[in-house]
């Protein structure tokens, strides 16, 4: 009774193996491919993002809103479209995976799906920028505030940016 | 016929551990860096919210970062497994093709 959950695990996995021996054939793709545009752009922007963070440290008052707004802009601009050529790359279609999303369903997890893990933190990003911009025009940024949104930014980009390095194979 | 498999079996625990290691420790980094940077975000969203830098309004945008970071932190881990495994995978069926002479 004890080692019904274990032997579960175990099974799991060698269904796992299984489906890859019988339906892989022999090479399998399981990811989307690199794009080296993405990461490109990606650095670029995230270079402009942190000069803008360094140069606003301390807080924003709203009066200097217009100075600000135009940077606001580029980066929402550039994330939303960083999320676009994300999510446009196809997701593998092979037995394979076909056969793990099954497995995976069956066990209440998430299939793998078009929603990289990256196209969603670039997603994110955007919307912290357009929050950030909304507040800046109302009422300023103080300075712990200004803290939260560049931690913000700063562990959604490590995630896109981890992830789609991660796919140079 | 045993020095084959002993060969055979050599030859995929060097592909194995050769790709594990060298993806096991970026996982590692990736998860020291990610922990940290969320735990020390909980911090500041907690310090804000006690001295009034982070309004009511921005207090529910912060909590719905947290949550989401979470989320896809784990999302992460799941995508990079992924290429891991294919990476494994396609190694391991390329040695034993080799092995019994079919070019892949």
């Amino acid at each position: 009774m004890i080692a019904l959950p274990y032997l579960n695990k175990k099974l799991l996995a060698l269904n796992f193996l299984l489906a890859l021996f019988l339906f892989g054939g022999c090479e399998v793709t399981l990811a989307p491919a690199y794009d080296q545009a993405i990461v490109e752009k990606v650095t670029e922007s995230s270079d402009l993002a942190m000069r803008f963070f360094a140069e606003v440290a301390g807080g924003t008052s709203s009066e200097t809103f217009g100075v600000r707004e135009p940077i606001y802009n580029v980066l929402i601009g550039a994330f939303e479209s960083l999320k676009l050529q994300a999510k446009a790359r196809p997701v593998p279609e092979n037995v394979a995976l076909e056969k793990i999303n099954e497995l995976l369903q069956a066990k209440g997890s998430n299939a793998i799906s078009g929603e990289y893990p990256s196209a969603f933190a670039f997603e994110k990003i955007a919307e912290t920028f357009k929050k950030m911009k909304h507040t800046d025009r109302e009422n300023g940024i103080k300075p712990l505030a200004l803290q939260a949104f560049k931690g913000q930014v700063e562990i959604f980009l490590d995630q896109a940016i981890t992830y789609e390095s991660f796919l140079k194979r | 016929m045993a020095n084959d498999v002993t060969t055979i079996i050599a030859g995929i625990k060097d592909i194995a551990s050769g790709i594990l290691e060298k993806d096991i420790s970026t996982v590692r980094g990736f998860s020291e860096r990610q922990l940290e940077a969320i735990a020390k975000q909980t911090v500041i969203i907690q310090k804000g919210i006690a001295n009034g830098d982070i309004d009511e309004d921005l207090r529910e945008f912060f909590l719905d970062g947290l949550e989401a970071m979470a989320l896809n932190f784990i999302n992460t881990l799941k995508g990079i497994l992924m290429v891991t495994l294919e990476k494994l995978w396609n190694a391991l069926v390329n040695f034993l093709y080799k092995a019994v002479g079919v070019v892949v």
